[in-house]
């Protein structure tokens, strides 16, 4: 296995998966709390858009997805805001829309759907150095972010209203969230694929508050599991010889079902 | 120059002051309880005291004054409570529209609070409502609607479910846009600088009594500390302060969705001291409480309005309960205060 690990492209996916395992489960947490969990659905179909539109334009996939997922969550707070729609509600719009632009541009500039479609399942091992540093730097910043407005969050997700009249800025701060939700969801879909990114974003967080009694247990309980599921999963991969996206997923299912039978004892 | 008090511990000089009205008294009282005097012990001197002067010096504890001008008002104060004073002056009454405002039905202790809120030294801020309007989805809710509260001054909102209660404390927090002018203390609500002075309005509503999130009672607290920076001791006096005031700091370290209703009640009134804010807008607090819960809410309030006094305004629609409060009630009907 630690031949395996010499290789360039094996150890990149290693530290990448590593980072995201550890930090993007961050963004799980404010899903949950922020009961955000159909926006992920808009911004795993604007990554498919990203993606038809990179292929369409030859230009990078992963930045141009990041990029996509950005503009769609401006154009949703904005609607959400000047419309009074609840930003779940008004995403489903945006997941409607975006997907049937990915469409036409896979008409249009003849985009083989199944190139953009490979989104679906992701691809840990062609990650240039680049993207890796792109990953690290959006771990670090998530962490950070995290950690300067541990307060404020805490405010935020116990009550909006409440955070709102202790004087906190509770509309950038939801909004600061979202953007670091839809960038998360784009990276994770390039790292493990939309099919399976749930295993690092949500499962970790559900199994953290199955114990936590605080906002810090949560985020360091999630920050455990996800660090545990993708780089045990990422080693059960290279040792069972199974791709990485599945061997995480699995993973993550069978501490689940571990702890959900231990919480009902 | 001649002090407008002096106050003496065997002859010796200890606390002078040149203020006017009854600040030097206020002045005294800060003065004794920074130091821990002990005012029995005391001999004052003051220029002029009336009926209000008088109901001061006794809630301080002095036993023994001299006033240079004296109104006859204040004979009976100072009588009842056997205080030894002496005067070089005596006059029917003075010329201060406080005097008259201090009835002969108010105890000593109604009478401080009276002048503690008419001094300006309490914690509430004047809430002042004129010609608000609030629509929502082409509904008019609230009607042209005027309010007056004085600082630290309590009012019970009342009426049934849809009158607009809820929609009235929303507009005064900002959270829901009306037309006309709501002011608390020196700012507009929605102004310039409102995002920065909303934290002077705390909030108690119902939905967070329901909330799952994993939060402990004194994180819950120390939410009112809001975006201030302070060091971590500094934070922790706070929010113990605040809990010990409302008898919850017992509860610091419990999940806050295990506690019972009137122990979220004390922890969300322990959340708004430690805001330090000087509005307290209550949304059916008792929703939630038993018989016990509703009770101590009740006793806590009641503490809460002649301590620390906050401006508060409770929307209920329990009659009975309220009518236990004692404040100034008003009912919301049509869109307007009745």
């Amino acid at each position: 296995m630690l031949e395996l690990l010499s290789l360039t492209p094996i150890l990149k996916g290693l530290i990448v998966l590593a980072l995201a395992g550890v930090t993007f489960p961050i963004t799980g947490v404010y899903l949950f709390r922020l009961n955000l969990l159909p926006l992920r659905f808009m911004l795993m179909h604007g990554a498919i858009l990203g993606g038809a539109m990179a292929l369409a334009l030859q230009i990078n996939p992963f930045w141009t997805t990041i990029a996509v997922n950005l503009v769609l969550v401006v154009f949703m707070a904005r609607s959400s805001r000047s419309m009074k729609i609840d930003a779940g509600q008004i995403s489903t719009f945006f997941m409607v829309i975006s997907i049937s632009l990915a469409f036409i541009f896979i008409y249009k500039f003849n985009v083989p759907a199944k190139d953009t479609l490979t989104l679906l399942w992701g691809n840990l091992f062609i990650l240039s150095w680049a993207e890796v540093i792109g990953v690290g730097s959006f771990a670090v910043l998530l962490a950070g972010f995290q950690f300067y407005f541990r307060h404020q969050l805490r405010a935020l997700f116990f009550d909006r209203e409440i955070a709102y009249t202790s004087g906190i800025d509770e509309g950038k701060l939801y909004y600061a969230v979202v953007f670091l939700v839809a960038i998360t969801v784009a990276l994770a879909m390039k790292l493990i694929g939309a099919l399976l990114l749930d295993a690092i974003l949500l499962l970790p967080p559900v199994i953290a508050s199955f114990h936590a009694r605080s906002l810090k247990g949560m985020i360091l309980g999630s920050a455990m599991w996800g660090g545990i599921f993708s780089i045990g999963g990422f080693l059960l991969s290279i040792a069972i010889d199974i791709p990485a996206s599945s061997s995480i997923a699995a993973l993550a299912s069978v501490v689940f079902i571990v702890m959900y039978l231990m919480r009902r004892k | 120059m001649e002090h407008s008090l002096v106050v003496t511990r065997n002859n010796i000089t200890i606390f002078t002051s040149d203020q006017h009205w009854l600040h030097p008294l206020f002045e005294l009282e800060d003065f004794l309880n920074r130091n821990s005097i002990l005012p029995n012990e005391l001999f004052l001197r003051d220029k002029i005291a009336g009926k209000a002067a008088a109901c001061l010096i006794v809630f301080l504890g002095i036993r023994r004054c001299h006033i240079e001008l004296l109104s006859e008002r204040a004979i009976p104060v100072f009588k009842a409570n056997g205080i030894e004073f002496t005067y070089d002056t005596l006059v029917d009454h003075i010329q201060c529209r406080t005097e008259d405002l201090i009835t002969d039905a108010m105890s000593i202790a109604d009478a401080y609070l009276f002048l503690r809120k008419r001094a300006g030294r309490v914690q509430g801020l004047a809430v002042k409502l004129v010609d608000v309007r609030v629509q929502i989805a082409g509904t008019l809710i609230v009607d042209h609607l005027n309010l007056d509260l004085g600082r630290g001054e309590q009012l019970i909102v009342h009426g049934a479910n849809g009158t607009g209660k809820t929609t009235l404390l929303r507009a005064i927090l900002g959270l829901t846009p009306f037309e006309g002018s709501i002011r608390i203390g020196d700012f507009v609500v929605g102004g310039a600088d409102w995002k920065k002075q909303r934290s002077s309005i705390a909030y108690v509503h119902q939905e967070s009594m329901k909330s799952n999130f994993p939060i402990s009672a004194g994180e819950v607290v120390q939410i009112g500390l809001g975006t201030s920076r302070m060091s971590g001791t500094e934070t922790e006096y706070r929010v113990e302060l605040a809990m010990r005031r409302t008898g919850c700091f017992h509860l610091f370290r419990q999940a806050y969705s295990t506690l019972s209703g009137g122990e979220k009640q004390r922890i969300s009134l322990a959340r708004c001291l430690c805001q330090n804010a000087g509005v307290f807008l209550l949304d059916e607090p008792t929703s939630f409480l038993d018989q016990q819960g509703k009770e101590d809410l009740l006793i806590l309030l009641d503490e809460l309005s002649r301590n620390e006094a906050p401006t508060m305004i409770l929307v209920s629609h329990e009659l009975q309960w309220i009518e236990q409060l004692n404040w100034t009630s008003r009912e919301l009907k049509g869109g307007i205060l009745c």
